[in-house]
């Protein structure tokens, strides 16, 4: 069976719809830590460090701090919160609530539940990620930051694209992780190095050992991408690069979740 | 066509599985098990831990595929038509899986979602089933902070809000205080009089004598009895047990006097349990004019008896 139909299954809208509702209903403490986590970032970091570090060298020009992490932010944002959710959400979900077997009693089937979490994690995330571009907004108000404002609008199908396929990943750690106190694994084998080797934070040195890493991480396109856009107004490769990799870990990674957590849900493969 | 259950006098089956067969983790755990059921019947699956109780339930709704066998609900394969057959059932699992991020009125209303097409008056449904099932002064509270009877409750609630017409109740009692089980008992009774289908898996004894029309008793993956529950008892068990003491100075002569005629005597505690038919009852008596025991029917505590002495041998 084509496990990619199933994400327009009605039943797949019913999960959505169900972590939209329950996610909803607590809204006053599940917006603080999106909302105050870039806030944070960008004050500590792009306001903070910035005024220590000044400028720095950013494709053959000087640019300050705060511009060069204001889109890096934004990517990591979208990355770091879909995989969170995907992985320790649906986790929880599956393992200690047994809500996914509750669903599973229903004309919910299981490939309903896999792409109900990962529409949720990839939907919250781009939530998240809308909640940054108004916070980017907010600082342009306030005259610290200048960016091409008509693109952020249009990037936002991207990082769905981006949230969705990193939504896999962490599906995929959710099939095999034995414990709940296996999950600081994910958060070293994938946050960290990712999340490093991605010039989010900081442009990356030229080491010719980094080299092909970087150029297979999403991230790394995805927030270099989203840099000469938003600050110079140019549509990139690297855009393209990053929808291509996503593509590519969705098409790796959904059939393999969905085979995993068939034999981890049902105990038969 | 949908086959006639003989022991319904000829009502139409809704639940029909025929030559199941499921092995988990490389070993065969159902090998072969068909059963059926009718509207407004009860089937009892009664079986030891391990007899394959729970994976025939659950490949009956669904949830696990069979390596062998089909499955009919209400006349749908569920193989090929699989969402028309999960329409029309419903299922209380072992576990407590309602959703605990919902109340007890959002548990219900949450299901109802789950299911095509949609519920007719999906709120006066939810009301009435509170009502039904006495979960009303609770409706807005957490499932989690109710006692374990009325957790139940909601499962059992759960499992029809879509009004299905079979239902499956993996071990609806287990745990509960004897109240609180008659409670769950009558909840189901009032089911089966709503015409349902109900399949249900116990180990308690009293708990499917009661509530069973019929009894299929599995073992090691295999039926092996089935029928009304005192041909059942007849058929395995025998249709008397005697009792013998097992601090009786003659037991050991008279144990092996029953085991040399192929009785299948079961110590319990302080007792033999022997199973006996009428013909042994009075060979036994005539041999040991003299013995002090005790004779009774057989009750379905003799029937996990015997079957757990089977095994052994």
């Amino acid at each position: 069976m084509n496990p990619y139909l199933p994400a327009f299954a009605w039943q797949s809208r019913a999960i959505l719809g169900r972590h939209i509702r329950v996610h909803l209903r607590n809204w006053h403490t599940a917006t603080v830590p999106p909302v105050c986590e870039p806030l944070i970032m960008l004050l500590a970091f792009g306001i903070g460090l910035g005024r220590q570090i000044g400028s720095i060298e950013w494709g053959g020009g000087q640019l300050d701090y705060l511009h060069y992490l204001a889109p890096g932010i934004l990517a990591y944002t979208t990355f770091m919160s879909s995989f969170f959710q995907s992985l320790f959400g649906a986790y929880v979900r599956m393992h200690f609530q047994k809500s996914w077997e509750g669903q599973l009693t229903t004309q919910v089937r299981l490939e309903h539940v896999v792409w109900g979490e990962a529409l949720w994690a990839a939907t919250l995330a781009t939530a998240y990620a809308v909640v940054v571009c108004v916070m980017l907004v907010v600082f342009g108000a306030a005259g610290w930051l200048t960016l091409h404002w008509a693109w952020l609008p249009v990037v936002i199908p991207l990082l769905f694209l981006m949230a969705l396929a990193f939504s896999a990943v962490g599906l995929w750690f959710t099939s095999l992780l034995p414990s709940i106190d296996h999950m600081s694994l994910p958060f070293f084998l994938v946050i960290l190095p990712i999340g490093f080797a991605s010039s989010t934070y900081f442009p990356l040195p030229d080491l010719p050992y980094l080299e092909p890493i970087v150029q297979l991480n999403p991230l790394h396109h995805l927030a270099e991408g989203l840099r000469q856009l938003l600050l110079h107004n140019e549509p990139t490769w690297h855009l393209a690069a990053a929808a291509g990799l996503c593509l590519g870990v969705l098409a790796l990674l959904i059939p393999l979740d969905m085979r995993l957590l068939r034999r981890r849900v049902f105990g038969d493969a | 066509m949908i086959p006639t259950n003989p022991a319904m006098g000829g009502n139409d089956c809704v639940m029909t599985a025929t030559g199941l067969v499921k092995s988990l983790g490389g070993k065969r755990v159902v090998d072969g098990i068909d059963l059926t059921c009718g509207a407004g019947e009860v089937l009892g699956l009664l079986g030891p831990n391990g007899a394959g109780k729970t994976t025939t339930l659950r490949m009956c709704y669904g949830f696990l595929r069979p390596e062998g066998g089909s499955i009919k609900i209400a006349g749908h394969d569920l193989e090929r038509d699989g969402d028309a057959a999960r329409r029309a059932l419903g299922v209380c699992t072992q576990d407590n899986t309602y959703d605990s991020d919902f109340t007890v009125r959002g548990n219900l209303v949450q299901t109802g979602r789950y299911y095509r097409p949609r519920i007719a008056n999906l709120p006066a449904r939810i009301e009435a089933l509170l009502k039904q099932f006495g979960l009303e002064e609770f409706a807005d509270q957490k499932p989690d902070t109710l006692s374990g009877g009325y957790k139940r409750r909601l499962m059992i609630a759960r499992a029809v809000v879509h009004e299905p017409k079979v239902v499956f109740l993996d071990e609806p009692t287990t745990g509960l205080d004897p109240q609180a089980r008659v409670a769950v008992w009558e909840l189901i009774n009032g089911l089966r009089a709503q015409g349902m289908a109900i399949v249900l898996t116990t180990h308690y004894m009293d708990e499917a004598e009661r509530l069973s029309d019929r009894l299929q008793v599995l073992q090691a993956g295999r039926v092996r009895a089935g029928g009304v529950s005192k041909r059942v008892l007849g058929d395995v068990v025998g249709e008397h047990i005697v009792l013998i003491e097992t601090t009786a100075p003659e037991t050991a002569q008279v144990i092996a006097w029953f085991k040399e005629r192929g009785a299948r005597p079961a110590q319990v505690l302080a007792h033999w349990h022997i199973p006996l038919d009428a013909p042994g009852l009075a060979a036994f008596v005539a041999a040991f004019p003299e013995l002090r025991y005790e004779v009774r029917p057989p009750t379905l505590d003799d029937l996990f008896l015997a079957l757990a002495t089977e095994q052994v041998s």
